[in-house]
């Protein structure tokens, strides 16, 4: 195994200074990263920025209470006073615990985990990546004359993250992340519309071989053009077929937050639902970090615990949450390898990774046939839950079911409801899948996958029509 | 603040200018941040962490026949802001030009702020951080045993921004900031109420931790007993919470200059056209006196300003950076940002409002809600973030939210959806409170606003 040794030993050194200053737990996380970002609006390319971010963070458990400390810098000295920060900090915080947190147990990991894509981001000329970005500027624009406007965003992060704790665990982990997203507005005289397309992956630049600019562009394009012959819809309650892409928001929004093990013992809906039945028969939800290249994947956490596939919702009831090493011990099960820290400005909580409804065995057009009058909700611009489970999910594309058939295209949509009510009333899950990307917001940043079939759900709130 | 002193800070971006004009840079500009954070979190009803992050950083600007490259480090050293400062001319070179570029800022005089810096905000101590999050939260939990604190913090902030380029600008200010906020439910049988929150923001120190905490569990209780609500078209009267998610994802983003020159806003060409009613009158005050967004310059280094939005109801004014500036022959207004995700000095500039401030009416909040026959109080919008920015087209749920019948809160609203456009709700304000507060970019009163579409069972 190669791997930093100077760093190794200077992470140790930490590890036992804060143990001798009465830490129960010490964890150093350091990262070297290097990111690129290239934004282009209406075919000029506004900025390129690269640069680089070294930093770590030390956290520590001092009789129950958390103490954290972050520094950008990776100076030996430095390091050395923010651990006895970090501990400062948590004996501050100690002296009003009522319920000391404990971590529960893991395997010891020593590891050394490197990505070796075809095409490193970091080695791709900028050049080239710029290039990239004008190809799909120039296709979106040749879509239609009624395309005013457009910004697409180019993002890549690589580097390597170094993890050691005071259970002995260490681990050298390579980042690799990229992501493109493209906004476009079309108008045509009063109606101005906007559509948009994410893409993101854990893998190397070759992806855009295949996943191309064209069809990026030609996406984001026709999202926002397909609005403007739009109508607004009538709001109520009406039944819907949802699409790959918003039945992921809502796997992710509307019931995955709730399922994050901090936010149910912060007393979300599911407080008392493990083991009982929450939805109809037909629906699975699963949060998985190991499908390869997906954006929510990743070897270990940022607590060392290696990332799995964790099923949630199995044939309706609550079969698992997802944890932390402190949320496990608790409901006394084991870490899923959900703690993820944004960078090392930031402590680990708990994240979702890629997760989604798994798929049925129905078709998109026998969901179609039962509908008399329903909307089919294609495409998401954003959601949001609560902790009661009351759940938005705004909308892009959408069309109207009309006597079993797609009718018009309705635009400024978004439906909401109540998370548990509307997984009862889920009747046919579809035999496709989908995933896609996200950048979830939880105080930080992170990067999680989101998804499933078509899935028909016989009564939603339609809020929509100015 | 931190061991860098501001003319560390001017010397490391002279440096890094230094290095790129020697390159071959037509132009050059450094930007630097510091921040040093200290935050006390309440987890599941407890204290539970007690965290101290600091950061600081350069990012430079460099421009070769008008195309623009940018690099940035977090290692200020001599070797290492000298490599940042190459980097950046040589994406700039990689990139392409521009012919709108019209330079970097020149230097002005700045106005002096008050109330955006205070000492006894850096001097406080974790310990005492951690007794304000203990006032507050005991206060919360004593008020009713159906409440239950969900998440809460205090949090201290001491940043600064520091401005060096080729023109001679060279510009330090500094700031401080304490926030803290308490989210609470209610719990009754099986009935959970949405989040409730209450805060202080504010830029010195003067904080009332026990009102936050009474004031979170008070709404978590009326927020108990919720009932669905007939749809139709009402009055509404938004809260500022409210109020703000509603504008910073519509009509902020339709009065920047760069959305209106892409031909992004609904608001373009609507100059000296009535865009609202004649009871709302905006400005954007970067220089407000305890503003939370309060600077002498902004990420440019231009001096910040009061600038007219909207007067009686008329659109004055776009809100501009140096670029967007340039291209219609005006002044920036001062309102260039570094932010998104990353620090600040990862970031170019963007267009953000400052202080933007709604001027007060003359009613109280009680007499709002007793001119109201049929109508709801909103005091929290879920999925605003999701609103159509261009059209200011929006389909949110208003959360927690009250009935108001016959002058008089009736109950607690549930799962209620508001959906329009917000020049209709702008157009459509038929009172002001006087209950001025600011909350993010946003300094405003209650406010009411007739014939809102409702969708509720």
């Amino acid at each position: 195994m190669r791997g930093d040794y100077s760093l190794k030993d200077e992470l140790t050194r930490i590890i036992d200074s804060g143990q001798k200053l009465g830490a129960e737990y010490v964890e150093v996380r350091a990262q070297r990263l290097f990111r690129t970002v290239i934004t282009s609006k209406d075919s000029r390319i506004e900025v390129v920025r690269k640069g680089i971010e070294n930093g770590a963070a030390i956290r520590v458990l001092v009789n129950g209470a958390w103490g954290f400390a972050s520094n950008g810098t990776l100076e030996p000295k430095q390091l050395m006073d923010s651990v006895s920060e970090a501990c400062r900090m948590a004996k501050a915080a100690s002296l009003r615990v009522k319920e000391p947190a404990k971590l529960a147990d893991i395997k010891t990991i020593e590891a050394r985990v490197t990505i070796k894509p075809k095409a490193n981001p970091k080695e791709v000329p900028t050049e080239k990546k710029i290039n990239m970005l004008l190809a799909e500027d120039k296709i979106i624009f040749d879509c239609d004359k009624n395309v005013k406007s457009c910004t697409i965003n180019y993002l890549d992060i690589s580097g390597t993250n170094y993890f050691a704790n005071s259970d002995k665990t260490y681990i050298e982990q390579d980042k690799l992340y990229l992501y493109l997203s493209t906004v476009v507005w079309a108008r045509e005289a009063d109606k101005l519309a906007l559509g948009s397309d994410v893409v993101g992956y854990t893998t190397g630049f070759e992806v855009f071989e295949t996943e191309t600019p064209e069809k990026i562009g030609r996406r984001a394009a026709m999202r926002s053009l397909d609005q403007l012959k739009a109508k607004t819809p009538k709001g109520g309650t009406y039944p819907a077929i949802i699409g790959p892409q918003i039945i992921g928001v809502f796997a992710h929004e509307a019931f995955g937050h709730l399922a994050e093990a901090d936010l149910t013992l912060a007393g979300s809906v599911l407080i008392d639902k493990l083991g009982k039945k929450v939805g109809s028969e037909i629906v699975n939800i699963v949060d998985d970090g190991t499908i390869e290249g997906a954006i929510g994947t990743y070897k270990y956490d940022d607590e060392g615990v290696p990332a799995q596939k964790t099923p949630l919702i199995k044939n309706g009831e609550i079969v698992g949450l997802m944890h932390n090493r402190e949320t496990a011990q608790k409901y006394g099960t084991k870490p899923t390898g959900n703690a993820r820290a944004e960078d090392f400005r930031y402590e680990p909580i708990i994240r979702q990774r890629n997760t989604y409804f798994t798929k049925g065995d129905r078709s998109f057009e026998e969901m179609l046939e039962d509908i008399k009058l329903g909307y089919y909700i294609k495409n998401y611009r954003g959601g949001q839950a609560n902790l009661d489970g009351t759940f938005q999910v705004g909308v892009q594309e959408a069309h109207e079911i009309v006597n079993g058939e797609l009718g018009a295209s309705v635009r400024n949509v978004s439906f909401s409801g109540n998370t548990l009510e509307t997984l009862y009333r889920v009747d046919a899950v579809g035999k496709d899948f989908e995933l896609n990307v996200g950048v979830c917001g939880k105080g930080q940043a992170a990067f999680c996958g989101a998804g499933g079939p078509h899935t028909r759900v016989k009564e939603v709130l339609i809020g929509g029509g100015a | 603040m931190a061991e860098l002193k501001p003319e560390d800070l001017i010397n490391f971006g002279k440096k890094a200018i230094n290095v790129a004009t020697k390159k071959g840079a037509n132009e050059a500009e450094a930007f630097l941040s510091e921040i040093l954070s200290t935050t006390v979190n309440i987890e599941r009803g407890q204290i539970a962490k007690n965290m101290r992050k600091k950061d600081q950083g350069l990012g430079i600007r460099v421009v070769c026949n008008k195309s623009v490259g940018f690099s940035y480090t977090n290692v200020l050293t001599d070797k290492s802001i000298e490599q940042t400062a190459i980097e950046a001319f040589h994406t700039a070179k990689a990139s392409k030009p521009d012919k709108n570029w019209g330079g970097f800022s020149s230097p002005k005089r700045f106005s002096s702020t008050q109330n955006a810096y205070d000492k006894k905000l850096v001097a406080l101590s974790s310990d005492e951080l951690v007794e304000i999050a203990s006032i507050m939260l005991n206060e919360a939990a004593s008020f009713d045993n159906r409440v239950f604190v969900a998440e809460g913090s205090v949090e201290t902030h001491v940043s600064s921004r520091t401005v060096v380029n080729s023109y001679g600008v060279e510009a330090f200010d500094e700031g401080t900031r304490i926030d803290c906020g308490l989210a609470t439910i209610a719990r009754e049988g099986q009935e959970v109420t949405p989040i409730c929150q209450e805060f202080n923001a504010e830029r010195v120190y003067k904080i009332d931790p026990k009102w936050i905490g009474k004031e979170a569990a008070k709404k978590a209780i009326s927020s108990l007993k919720a009932r669905k609500i007939e749809s139709g078209d009402l009055t509404v009267v938004f809260d500022q919470v409210a109020l703000y998610l509603l504008l910073y994802f519509t009509f902020i983003n339709a009065i920047k200059a760069d959305q209106v020159q892409r031909k992004q806003s609904a608001l373009e060409g609507k100059i000296g056209e009535k865009i609202a009613s004649e009871l709302v009158t905006i400005y954007d005050d970067g220089l407000m006196a305890n503003g939370l967004q309060t600077w002498k310059f902004d990420c440019e280094g231009v001096p910040c300003q009061k600038t007219p939005i909207i007067e009686k109801g008329v659109l004055r004014h776009y809100l501009y950076d140096c670029y967007t500036a340039n291209k219609d022959g005006v002044q920036s207004t001062g309102n260039a940002l570094r932010a998104g995700f990353g620090a600040q000095y990862m970031l170019t500039p963007i267009i953000q409002a400052t202080n933007f401030t709604l001027t007060s009416g003359s009613k109280s909040p009680e007499d709002l809600i007793k001119d109201v026959d049929n109508g709801i109080l909103v005091q929290f919008l879920q999925g605003a973030h999701s609103s159509n920015p261009s059209s200011g087209e929006f389909s949110v749920v208003a959360t927690p939210a009250w009935k108001i019948e016959k002058g008089e809160i009736a109950y607690a609203v549930k799962g209620a959806m508001l959906a329009g456009r917000i020049f209709d709700v702008l157009n459509n304000v038929s009172a002001l409170g006087n209950n001025m507060r600011k909350i993010e970019q946003l300094v405003a009163p209650w406010i009411t606003s007739e014939k809102v579409r409702v969708i509720g069972k």
